[in-house]
């Protein structure tokens, strides 16, 4: 492999801090992933992959959403010797853009929240999701944020209101990581309010 | 230069990857003491090995690195743990607390305001702060989970019956983002205001409890206090350092044994030395 384990998934891991600990900060994991051409054999975009690399280890389980998930799996616990669970009981979900319409938020609902004493054995969810980029769809507010901040995140489905109510008792809930086609990572901890810029319909002005 | 007989960051990755992980969570949820497996270090437990570990775990080749003690760049606290991380990855050191991408610190918040680019880690002796009233860890977990935090500001009110103000000298709990009350690690009431607001990431690690808890940048600390007994930080008003003559900074007090002279002088050594360095250049001395 071309990637080199302990410098390349430092870097990863610091553009992770960077973008967990200032939400709405984009970190381009580009320079990594284009190490894995032609290398990667599970399935998964090279920068999920470059996150299950960070992260994972014979310590934690996960689980793929995916229309292939076995292989995925499989290569998955052959790179990292993590092993699979249920999606109730993964520490971390990978939610590749091949997975079933409703992956998402099926993931959100099921996942590990943790509990009050323990809010930290949660699950961490990493999902493959449309072009991640500046722009105005969302607005995100919380720690790491000085006011707000706008994003744009394309995906469909109704994932922000399941989050919201996956984690409205804080401190228990779950993290989400989005990764998309161009590398482009967005993390969002279960600290980070999401709301969406609604287009006003004018059909119900008198 | 970097000693090659070690692995890069002296840990294994293995090691590594479990501290990340916790880091991350630490970072997710401000202010909770998030357990980690804390490995043998090559110094003793309570020696800053907590910071080290988040140290040696986020350090890359391109960091450059400061690490205070006490404020002090020269201490042999400060001088070993430089040492270690330097051997074995080759980083550049610095004594400038703005040209330092991490900063790992005992006991002081730099007087420079940290930037966004750059992390602060802080060593945390006693990660747990209303252990002063509650010696079980299982009691603690549970008064954290329920927010029940009554006990800290009982410990503060006693102090005031008792002392007429709230004695804390360092270490003086904190409320993070509105819900966990926190120990800052033992800053002097005066760096408490730094954490509010603040732009840097700053991460915390208590090598011997075994935790690491984190305050991201922009998030909401208070110091806890009374409407009628308001937090204040220690004051050096009308007193100015001898060497550099800055005002506002954080000043030691120190007593020249000859003459029985009482004087003063900055606490941050690195930024004391920056002022005075500037002051040359300007060609003022």
């Amino acid at each position: 492999m071309k990637l080199d384990i302990v410098h390349d998934l430092q870097s990863v891991y610091r553009k992770l801090v960077d973008s967990t600990s200032r939400p709405g900060l984009i970190t381009d994991l580009g320079k990594e992933a284009a190490l894995l051409d032609g290398e990667n054999e599970t399935g998964c975009s090279h920068s999920l992959l470059l996150l299950a690399l960070t992260l994972l280890d014979p310590e934690v389980t996960f689980k793929v959403f995916s229309a292939n998930a076995d292989r995925a799996e499989k290569e998955l616990n052959q790179l990292t010797f993590a092993k699979t669970a249920e999606a109730d009981q993964a520490d971390y979900l990978f939610i590749l853009d091949d997975a079933e319409e409703g992956s998402l938020e099926d993931a959100i609902q099921r996942a590990n929240p943790g509990t009050y004493l323990n809010p930290h054995k949660s699950a961490v969810i990493i999902a493959e999701t449309g072009a991640i980029r500046d722009g105005d769809h969302l607005v995100l507010k919380g720690p790491g944020i000085q006011t707000s901040t706008p994003v744009n995140v394309e995906m469909d489905g109704n994932w922000i209101r399941r989050r919201e109510e996956k984690n409205k008792e804080y401190p228990v809930g779950v993290d989400l990581i989005f990764v998309d086609q161009n590398n482009q990572l967005l993390s969002l901890p279960r600290t980070t309010q999401v709301t969406e810029k609604r287009v006003v319909m004018n059909e119900w002005v008198m | 230069m970097m000693n090659t007989a070690y692995n890069f960051a002296f840990f294994d990755e293995g090691s590594k990857r479990e501290i990340r992980r916790a880091t991350l969570k630490a970072i997710a949820i401000p202010g909770y003491q998030v357990p980690f497996a804390s490995r043998e270090m090559p110094i003793g437990r309570g020696w800053g090995t907590g910071g080290l570990q988040l140290t040696l775990a986020l350090i890359g080749k391109k960091d450059v690195l400061k690490v205070i003690d006490q404020g002090s760049d020269e201490s042999v606290n400060a001088v070993s743990i430089k040492k270690l991380v330097s051997d074995t990855t080759g980083v550049q050191l610095t004594e400038s607390a703005s040209e330092a991408t991490i900063i790992q610190s005992r006991h002081r918040i730099p007087e420079v305001p940290l930037k966004k680019e750059q992390i602060l880690v802080l060593q945390v002796p006693l990660p747990e702060p209303l252990r002063y009233f509650e010696p079980s860890e299982h009691e603690t977990k549970k008064l954290h989970a329920e927010k029940e935090y009554s006990g800290a500001w009982l410990m503060l009110f006693e102090q005031i019956m008792k002392y007429g103000s709230m004695t804390t000298g360092a270490d003086h709990p904190v409320m993070v983002h509105d819900r966990y009350v926190m120990a800052p690690s033992p800053i002097p009431r005066f760096d408490n205001h730094k954490m509010d607001e603040n732009e840097a990431l700053i991460l915390l690690g208590a090598g011997r409890e075994k935790k690491v808890y984190a305050v991201p940048p922009f998030t909401k600390i208070v110091s806890l206090d009374f409407e009628d007994y308001p937090f204040e930080g220690e004051s050096f008003e009308g007193k100015c350092c001898r060497l550099c003559g800055s005002e506002g900074v954080f000043l030691d007090e120190l007593i020249d044994e000859g003459t029985g002279e009482t004087y003063y002088q900055c606490n941050d050594t690195g930024y004391c030395y920056e002022v005075l360095n500037k002051a040359e250049k300007a060609g003022v001395n």
